[in-house]
């Protein structure tokens, strides 16, 4: 064989390829080769492993209780009784809770009023979550994992149902003055759109354009930002005396 | 490529998760947990982001539950998983640091900022194992999400070429080029001058 390249000496280096023991051959001929070879190994082997920080015994225990808190949506998910309609439809009644409050503090069609206090941190509960659902639909269909179709008629149903609940939120922090909330709950409405309306059946590239997309946007990361913003938010409210629920 | 510790117990725990024993879920968190967290943060070389990827790839298992085949040993399959929620927290550091010197930033965790070799390299120097470390480290530094993945999967972790597209949503041309360029990254890094090769 000629001479061979870098690249297929770097092949040969990892034993990848089927064209190794012609390598060999010819490196076992060539001087020139082999020195470059010898050259290749000893910078490869120079490349050892970074000391790793230690993790004791108690690791597992301690990254399973981080974990906990985000496993238990997915027993809400797929609960029997409980579908995605039910976070809709219970994130319209407490929008319309919140907006009836905000515009008629007082007096108003309701007969039995929340406290305001207790309703705004609901809210912020709900919108917490919301955010946290959204992030998890666009993950599973953008990370769906192989080189095969998905369905992903699932997640489109749930998309489905939180563009509903986006909508009312998205329009419950406009009417509230909040443009910059309003705004990444928007740009999320219409991924969960595309997702919702899109083909019941994504392959890889399919899946990969919804990565490109939300990466473009910083999608999720400005929904992680709103969602931290909205949890520690209900945490400071939750801190003060007499507003716990 | 390296497999995880466990397989043997791991198959009726996995049945009893897939069925939904969250106590079972516990215990393959707790048996994978720090194998899970030595790739992230080979991967990541960075503490934090490794737990970060080590929660994600949990998580991600977890609603993954049901893709899970049977026979495949959870090690393993949790591993990829991890090694793609790693290149994807490797992405997004990337994205951020886009519009600042990247070798500035992330030389907060490796001392001052070196310069890379412009001429013949001095073998004196490289002889000591803490010269040639910065130096990889600095190579790795400059490679970008993509290279640093393959790279790692395929130089510290033992994973095929072919392995590392399907880990990293590539086909495996794309992912044997990232293995190349981050090879001659590290090269140039340690001073070697991989163009010069006799000529066919």
């Amino acid at each position: 064989m000629s001479h061979p390249s870098e690249d297929e000496l770097i092949l040969h280096y990892y034993g990848e390829g089927g064209a190794s023991p012609a390598v060999e051959a010819h490196l076992a001929s060539c001087a020139a080769c082999s020195q470059a070879f010898a050259d290749l190994r000893a910078d490869l082997s120079s490349v050892t492993e970074e000391p790793i920080p230690a993790r004791g015994e108690e690791h597992g225990e301690k990254v399973w209780r981080d974990l906990q808190p985000r496993l238990r949506l997915r027993s809400v998910r797929r609960g029997p009784a409980v579908r995605w309609w039910a976070p809709a439809a219970l994130a319209a009644s407490l929008v319309a809770a919140f907006l009836v409050g905000r515009h008629f503090p007082a007096g108003g069609p309701s007969s039995a009023p929340i406290p305001e206090h207790a309703r705004d941190r609901i809210f912020l509960v709900m919108v917490g979550d919301h955010l946290e659902r959204s992030e998890m639909v666009l993950l599973e269909v953008a990370n769906a994992e192989g080189s095969e179709p998905v369905d992903v008629r699932s997640a489109q149903e749930s998309a489905e149902n939180l563009v509903a609940a986006n909508r009312l939120f998205r329009l419950s922090a406009r009417r509230a003055g909040e443009p910059g909330v309003a705004s990444v709950l928007d740009e999320l409405e219409r991924v969960l759109l595309e997702v919702a309306h899109g083909p019941s059946t994504q392959g890889p590239e399919a899946r990969a354009q919804l990565r490109r997309r939300l990466e473009a946007g910083d999608i999720l990361f400005k929904v992680r930002v709103l969602e931290s913003t909205v949890r520690s938010k209900e945490k400071q409210m939750a801190a003060v005396p007499g507003t716990t629920s | 490529m390296k497999r995880m510790a466990g397989s043997d117990d791991d198959t009726e725990t996995v049945a009893q998760a897939r069925a939904g024993d969250a106590d079972a879920f516990r215990r393959l968190v707790e048996r994978h947990s720090r194998n899970v967290f030595h790739l992230a943060y080979r991967m990541t070389r960075n503490e934090h982001d490794a737990e970060d990827v080590v929660q994600e790839a949990f998580l991600k298992a977890y609603r993954s539950l049901d893709r899970f085949e049977e026979r495949a040993h959870f090690g393993s399959w949790i591993y990829r998983i991890a090694a793609n929620c790693a290149y994807d927290s490797l992405r997004a550091r990337e994205r951020r640091q886009e519009n600042a010197d990247p070798v500035a930033i992330d030389d907060t965790n490796n001392g001052p900022a070196l310069e890379l070799p412009s001429g013949e390299p001095a073998p004196d120097r490289l002889a000591f194992g803490g010269e040639v470390r910065r130096r990889v480290s600095l190579a790795m530094l400059r490679m970008s999400a993509l290279e640093r993945s393959a790279f790692t999967l395929r130089h510290f972790e033992g994973m095929s070429i072919e392995e590392i597209g399907r880990v990293l949503d590539l086909d495996a041309s794309a992912a044997k080029q990232s293995v190349f360029r981050a090879v001659r990254k590290v090269r140039e890094a340690l001073g070697r001058d991989p163009g010069l090769r006799p000529t066919t």
